[in-house]
């Protein structure tokens, strides 16, 4: 089984090495794993501190936020044929560790397309990090929005995912741009893809700083809201057809 | 309905003014023919209007304006939101095939990066680092 584990990352020099040397002494049985670190188009030494660290890098010429970030490595992913992807956040807050909670659901048979690791699955270990009240309260309105396309999550705005093999084939051509998460849900909710979520522990950043402001996180909510409103009263997608590899 | 004047001749001579900057920008190849044409029609209608106020009162009255002002405000605002429109599609469309290729360019150039690096010998890979 070939893994691609993608790192969107946009000026994490300070995280990137930390988390690759993490990567690097992973071992899942039967699993070829190769690292892909999407600099999206940095202005520091995030290309550098990833070739250093033995990860394949994809610089983008321009910042295209993370949703082209991520999808510039689903595309890959799918051309070069890779069973799955895992998308792992540049900053550190998802635990390559935590890679086996999503790695065995995704080996079930019938495997779901995609994979959430969700920090509220399970009840909350005092000691593990939580968001902030403003950002659990969004989380919690994502919810409730989420499930007027009867689509049942725990934690929406989580990053740390696994697609396979149909999920790359749909995202390669459709993935949202900007705070993609929760409209990617209800994108694959729409292409009927089926989704699993498994309990992951996530920590603080281990570097950089957020990129949503006070600003920024009500036009999220509100251009949220709407993508996924839209994505409901919209015909359901088509999972493109052809092969896996499509251009390699 | 006011008496029209020909002081709508001066709406026409601004129509005209801004079809003569929209030429200048095209002669300077800043904007493209084929995207200045709604432009350029959107000006004509409004220039002709200017220069047949009497006409263009007529059918205003007809349209149930009671000012011709309103009408011509109107039609402005109506031409320039579809400008505007049309406008916001192709930014859209633009933006979605700047990301693309972008894309493409890194996975591109990724690609060549690899090959490169295997087609260098192990004594040139030295050299250059």
């Amino acid at each position: 089984m070939r893994l691609l584990i993608i790192i969107p990352a946009y000026n994490e020099e300070q995280s990137l090495a930390g988390l690759l040397s993490e990567i690097r002494s992973l071992r899942e049985p039967d699993t070829e794993i190769e690292t892909i670190v999407v600099d999206d188009g940095s202005a520091d030494r995030t290309t550098d501190v990833a070739r250093a660290n033995g990860a394949r890098v994809l610089r983008l010429c321009r910042n295209l936020g993370i949703g082209g970030a991520v999808q510039s490595g689903l595309r890959l992913a799918r051309r070069e044929n890779f069973d799955f992807a895992v998308q792992v956040d540049g900053d550190g807050q998802h635990p390559p560790g935590e890679l086996k909670h999503l790695l065995a659901l995704a080996r079930r048979d019938p495997a779901p397309d995609l994979v959430i690791g969700s920090r509220f699955l399970t009840k909350p270990d005092p000691t593990s990090f939580r968001s902030t009240i403003t950002r659990r309260v969004g989380i919690w309105w994502l919810k409730v929005l989420l499930r007027l396309t009867r689509l049942k999550v725990t934690d929406p705005t989580s990053g740390f995912r696994l697609y396979g093999k149909r999920a790359l084939r749909l995202f390669d051509a459709n993935y949202p741009y900007d705070f993609p998460e929760p409209e990617a849900l209800a994108v694959a909710r729409a292409a009927r893809l089926s989704i699993a979520e498994a309990s992951v522990k996530m920590r603080e950043r281990q570097g950089g700083t957020s990129s949503i402001g006070p600003f920024a996180a009500v036009y999220y909510m509100l251009k949220v809201t709407l993508a996924v409103l839209l994505t409901y009263v919209r015909a359901p997608r088509k999972i493109p057809e052809g092969s896996d590899a499509a251009s390699d | 309905m006011p008496q029209v004047t020909d002081e709508y001749l001066i709406f026409a001579l601004a129509c005209a003014a801004i079809a003569l900057v929209n030429l200048r920008l095209l002669f300077r190849e800043r904007v493209t023919l084929q995207g200045s044409m709604s432009y350029f029609a959107f000006l004509l209608v409004l220039g002709l209007m200017g220069v047949f106020p009497y006409q263009t009162a007529v059918l205003a009255r007809r349209l149930g304006f009671t000012l011709m002002s309103n009408f011509l405000f109107c039609t402005a605002i109506a031409a320039l939101a579809i400008l505007h429109l049309r406008s916001l599609v192709t930014i859209s469309r633009i933006q979605l095939r700047s990301i693309t290729l972008t894309q493409e360019l890194a996975i591109l150039q990724e690609k060549l990066d690899r090959l490169e690096g295997a087609s260098v010998t192990p004594a040139v890979r030295d050299r250059r680092a």
